[in-house]
């Protein structure tokens, strides 16, 4: 209780930030649906293109056996980040309740292919093969070592990832190690580096999250225009110049830097973060 | 709870898989302007199908009426959009007969020009997927229900 | 409108120059060479700018007022104005700034 007291606490400080993600399960967890519900709905209001909220919305939609509009959040969630194992294992979850073991089975593959390390996964699809009910989603909540709940699939989704690494390893040496570079993966999920916006407010997790679509359309204009592969996007922002750019085809780098700095030496910075995070993930 | 895409003729499915996924539509049906769906992307229920097949077909009847009052060519595309959610509406010619597709998108996710971009995609697939030589299939009002109710399994994967 | 859609074509290596509808993503005007299909275009530039607004909101670099989507065999170079963007389909070795310049005095003037 005193976890959901500190957490309501940091939203009311600062009603932008993700910690409505946290407060919600947390309140899910408890079995506190309407409060959790609220919450999801308010944080949704004000991060609609945010997978991660959506799988929020949907677990708890799912807690309430509103399996329709549960499904339609999950669907939601992998329209905006295909790659999302939290919304494709809820899919999945729901496709078996309703005794559709094939699209059950697709959906866990796809999250297999994206997290080829989750041995929940395989044991999720294993438990549906031998056509073992799959638990509850609330209890599931309790164990989230079942596969086949969306709670466990939450977590990973949820997981702070970039935080275990340090920004300086990746990028060391290069000018601005420490601040404005955000190393991400496909999924939006973060490799390295870290954002702050111009009040000092942590952005990290949501500008990955918004930057896996970005990078997606990018992909797809070039190659409908028939532009080829795409290199790099570069902006200016009324108060920040970013650039975007690929190291390797599964990941992305951000480079922020002031509006002072022009796109053509942003772009050169960008070229040696480029370098320096390709090297970093070749060796991982 | 929605299957994503489903379809009674098979031939439509993965033209209408593309459709959805590169449109970012979120409610899609082809029909015959006389109502029948051949497929069907994002409903959960059968009852919203039947009624919004029956309100594009009776859409598609009344601009067509129009237009011939107005000794034009029937009208290609129909389009409304609200401050969240747009529709857009259109007919083209295949060889199984005419078809419509309805696609319902939303304005966070994609936009008009998106949905017209890749209905041409969609009607030209589905132009050249159509099986060939095909006599549109007259449905009897003895065999209205079952047929309805068969298509309506199929839809929703039954 | 196009007298600055013709001086943003002028510029050597741009190959069409286009107002699009920023919300619908539908083409408003446009100058193109062969081979461009402009509600392609229109669509696309519409939908990235969406999505790049959305992430320059959140990394709070405030929205753009430029931006260069860089390809092998081409860029599409873009300045939104007020409901409107303003876009370029260029030869990847265009004068970016020389672009970035006309682009920008097609909004500030209004079309």
């Amino acid at each position: 209780m005193d976890d959901i007291r500190a957490l309501s606490a940091q939203l009311a400080q600062d009603p932008q930030s993700l910690v409505f993600l946290r407060l919600g399960e947390a309140l899910r967890r408890k079995g506190q649906l309407e409060a959790a519900l609220r919450v999801a709905m308010n944080g949704l209001e004000r991060h609609p293109h945010l997978a991660d909220a959506h799988d929020l919305y949907a677990r708890i939609l799912t807690d309430k056996h509103d399996y329709e509009r549960g499904f339609d959040e999950w669907d939601m969630a992998v329209r905006i980040a295909p790659h999302h194992t939290g919304a494709l294992k809820g899919l999945a979850f729901l496709y078996f309740k309703v005794g559709d073991i094939e699209q059950a089975e697709a959906h866990l593959a796809a999250a297999k292919r994206v997290e080829p390390d989750d041995p929940s996964i395989e044991q999720a699809i294993a438990m549906m093969r031998k056509g073992a009910s799959p638990p509850e989603p609330s209890a599931a909540a309790a164990d989230s070592s079942t596969a086949a709940s969306p709670t466990a699939a939450s977590s990973t989704a949820q997981a702070p990832q970039g935080s275990g690494l340090d920004e300086a390893r990746v990028f060391a040496g290069l000018e601005g190690a420490n601040e404005g570079l955000l190393l991400i993966d496909g999924a939006g999920r973060v490799l390295g580096g870290a954002l702050k916006d111009r009040a000092g407010t942590d952005v990290t997790d949501t500008v990955a999250a918004y930057l896996a679509g970005v990078s997606q359309e990018a992909a797809r204009t070039a190659k409908l225009l028939g532009l080829g592969a795409w290199t790099g996007l570069s902006a200016e922002g009324q108060q920040g110049n970013v650039h975007l750019a690929h190291p390797t085809s599964g990941a992305l780098l951000l480079v922020v830097r002031e509006r002072g700095m022009p796109l053509g030496r942003l772009a050169i910075l960008a070229q040696r973060a480029t370098l320096m995070a390709r090297r970093w993930l070749e060796q991982q | 709870m929605s299957p994503q895409t489903r379809a009674v003729e098979s031939w439509t499915l993965q033209p209408l898989t593309d459709f959805v996924r590169e449109a970012s539509a979120r409610l899609v049906l082809v029909l015959t302007p006389s109502g029948q769906v051949l497929a069907q992307s994002g409903f959960s229920r059968a009852v919203d199908v039947m009624s919004a097949a029956a309100l594009a077909a009776a859409i598609v009847a009344s601009t067509s009426e129009l237009a011939r009052q107005l000794r034009q060519p029937p009208f290609a595309a129909l389009s409304h959009q609200g401050p969240k959610t747009g529709f857009f509406l259109a007919t083209f010619v295949t060889e199984r007969g005419t078809l419509a597709v309805l696609a319902v998108y939303d304005l966070d996710v994609s936009s008009l020009g998106l949905v017209q971009l890749f209905y041409e995609q969609l009607a030209g697939d589905l132009k050249a997927a159509s099986p060939k030589g095909a006599v549109p299939k007259q449905v009897l009002a003895a065999d209205f229900e079952r047929e309805l109710t068969d298509s309506l399994n199929t839809l929703f994967g039954r | 409108m196009s007298q600055a859609l013709d001086m943003i074509t002028r510029v050597r290596g741009v190959r069409g120059a286009m107002l699009v509808s920023a919300e619908d993503g539908i083409v408003v005007a446009e100058q193109l060479m062969e081979g461009i299909k402009g509600p392609a275009v229109a669509a696309l530039a519409a939908s990235l700018a969406g999505r790049l607004r959305r992430a320059m909101d959140a990394a709070g670099t405030g929205a753009a007022a430029f931006w260069h989507l860089q390809a092998e065999q081409g860029a599409l170079l873009v300045v939104p104005g007020a409901g409107i963007l303003v876009v370029a389909v260029a030869e990847p070795d265009v004068n970016i700034g020389l672009v970035r310049l006309e682009l920008l005095r097609a909004v500030e003037a209004g079309l």
